[in-house]
């Protein structure tokens, strides 16, 4: 099977995260922020896979460390998701809305 | 030499601290059944307590070198690696004695609210995350207790979760404060695709070779130095605090602005003076600018202000500033005495280290004091507004007093251990003796001269006018309350009137972040 080359995939995550930076800049939704935030993790993590896979390239292993690194980072992710759509949660029972521009009592 | 302890050993205070947190929700359980509502907060604080008597013992066992402990078969330079030297004592000590008296506060301070073996779960692990950052010995340690010890701030400023302020300025932190540890990351996931480890001393030797590309090495310290400067305040990356703090319960405020921020300088300090060494790459100059702007910038908006929370929190960004200067001379004269020879610049960079620490020492105190009576004041006269708290300060004997020194200690008047900070700070600066730190150092003598503007400002509103009309009938806090303040207090007297066990304290964690023997 042909394998892509791991530029391919550093790439690719750099795409992500600029996908993710224009998720969070641009969306009014609060759960698209959050969205937003879980993207641009993920694209991290892929920036984390490929760098330690060019490391060993022609060989198909990646060290087990950035492996590590990665399922560690996913599930902070998952955690950092809970809290904020939690906050979510409650900041629609406060405004019963979900827009941002609407949240603008603080002085931003 | 670094002498190397069971993994178990080294871990003790973490896992004490995880320990007690996971039996707070049962201490609740029992509470609730027993309609108590102290027991919760008495079992965090005997937690709080236990971990400090480990702390001290392992500071007194401490080597020369420090300990250093790793997983058998799995060691570095890939596997988990502790290590436990004199700045992480330094900082460890601080973390859990601030912590300590926090949870002596909350046990009154928040016997209205409900949830609370929640808040204390999270108070406990919000701790464990902070000892954990300041005995990472690799970036893999550091990373999953920076996430800890931010997953339990986020929920602990929206812990008030009936109001909309709490709510609001939880997720404004949440967004802000995970994009800078995402930035990090990628700043950690450059330095393990170039060195192919995460461990400290590791990296330090690769990164110290003449064939590494400065260009890479600059982009990463500019990740990392964004990534934890948005959890240290760095302006301009600061719009989170002034939200997060008043929002947040003021034993909260206490937390995130005495140790949570001073967590993250620790993280800059740990992981870009070891790797990188100031002597090779030139950022001191960076530190130093951003320290300027950060106290400018800050302390404009202070000056602004009328919530009392808000302007304390401003304060602290002030002081970061001061820390963050500390930081720069360090790295500033490092680089000038490799490159010219001067020895004052040697000097000079190792006093700004000493004064930098010092000066997050006397900051965590003193504004963990000043939010504390601040949550006091507020709590009585059920206001923020600094006008309507005049002559709080006289309505509260004790608590004003304490205030009183807290702020007089912010301010730098000797004998206050602020002054000391403040002290060495400056005469760093100006022992560096080049025109560009001379001129720098001016600048934030006159931001300190500036802030005690307000300062003082507060101390007239809040203790010297005579009782305002909304304090005519206030009485002073509960002892529960009052006793850690005054112990607050204490501490600052002392260390302003004795500062030398501290400043060999200090001096001895500087020369390891510098690695001289």
């Amino acid at each position: 099977m042909e394998v892509l080359p791991p530029q391919a995939y550093f790439a690719t995550s750099i795409i992500l995260l600029v996908i993710g930076i224009y998720c969070i800049v641009s969306k009014r939704n609060m759960i698209k922020t959050v969205i937003g935030i879980e993207i641009i993790t993920m694209a991290v993590n892929m920036v984390f896979l490929s760098l330690g896979w060019m490391r060993t390239y022609p060989a198909q292993l990646i060290d087990p460390l950035a492996q590590a690194f990665v399922i560690i980072s996913i599930v902070i992710g998952g955690a950092i998701a809970a809290v904020a759509l939690s906050l979510v949660t409650n900041a629609y029972r406060h405004y019963k809305t979900l827009d941002l521009k609407k949240l603008r009592r603080l002085r931003w | 030499m670094a002498v190397e302890v069971d993994i178990l050993t080294a871990l003790k205070p973490i896992i004490v601290l995880i320990a007690f947190s996971a039996l707070t929700p049962i201490i609740g359980y029992v509470e609730g059944k027993l309609k108590s509502k102290h027991a919760s907060g008495i079992f965090a604080t005997i937690g709080f307590l236990v971990t400090l008597a480990l702390v001290i013992d392992m500071y007194m066992h401490l080597p020369a070198g420090g300990f250093t402990s790793s997983f058998p078969g799995f060691g570095p330079p890939l596997g988990v690696e502790l290590r436990i030297d004199a700045l992480s004592m330094f900082m460890i000590a601080l973390f859990c004695g601030i912590g300590f008296l926090v949870s002596i506060y909350s046990i009154k301070y928040m016997e209205h609210d409900t949830g609370l073996d929640r808040y204390y779960t999270m108070l406990l692990l919000l701790v464990a995350g902070m000892v954990g950052v300041a005995i990472a010995g690799d970036f893999f340690t550091l990373f999953v207790f920076w996430e800890l010890m931010s997953i339990a701030s986020y929920s602990l400023v929206s812990f008030r979760k009936y109001r909309w302020e709490p709510i609001e300025a939880g997720f404004k932190y949440l967004v802000m404060s995970t994009l800078g540890s995402l930035i990090a990351l990628l700043g950690i996931a450059l330095l393990y695709g170039y060195a192919g480890t995460l461990n400290f001393s590791a990296l330090s030797v690769i990164f110290s070779k003449p064939t590494v590309d400065p260009a890479y090495c600059y982009i990463v310290i500019t990740l990392i130095l964004v990534g934890f400067g948005v959890t240290a305040s760095i302006v301009p990356f600061h719009t989170w605090l002034p939200d997060a703090h008043p929002a947040a319960p003021s034993s909260i405020s206490a937390m995130l602005s005495g140790l949570v921020i001073k967590a993250a300088v620790y993280a800059i300090a740990r992981s870009v003076f070891t790797i990188f060494a100031p002597s090779v790459f030139n950022y001191g100059i960076v530190l130093v600018v951003f320290a300027i702007i950060t106290a400018t910038v800050a302390n404009v908006k202070a000056l602004l202000q009328r919530d009392i929370k808000r302007l304390l929190a401003f304060s602290s960004t002030v002081n970061i500033g001061f820390i963050i200067f500390g930081l720069g001379v360090a790295a500033y004269g490092m680089h000038l005495w490799a490159t010219t020879g001067a020895n004052l610049a040697l000097t000079a960079s190792v006093i700004g280290l000493i004064g930098a620490l010092m000066h997050i020492l006397s900051h965590a105190i003193g504004k963990g004091l000043l939010f504390l009576a601040a949550g006091s004041f507020i709590t009585r006269a059920k206001t923020r507004n600094i006008y309507d708290l005049e002559g709080v300060g006289r309505a509260m004997p004790w608590t004003g007093a304490s205030f009183s020194i807290g702020l007089l200690s912010l301010a730098g008047t000797p004998p206050l251990a602020g002054f000391v900070s403040k002290f060495l700070l400056l005469m760093a600066g100006y022992s560096v003796g080049d025109l560009f730190m001379n001129i720098a150092t001016s600048l934030m003598l006159v931001n300190s001269v500036f802030a005690t503007a307000y300062y003082l400002r507060l101390l007239q509103v809040c203790v010297i006018r005579p009782k305002g009309d909304k304090v005519k009938a206030i009485k002073e806090a509960s002892a529960i309350i009052v006793v850690p303040l005054v112990l607050l207090m204490i501490a600052l007297i002392v260390i302003g009137c004795y500062p030398w066990p501290l400043v060999d304290m200090a001096q001895k964690a500087a020369f390891t972040l510098f690695q001289v023997p």
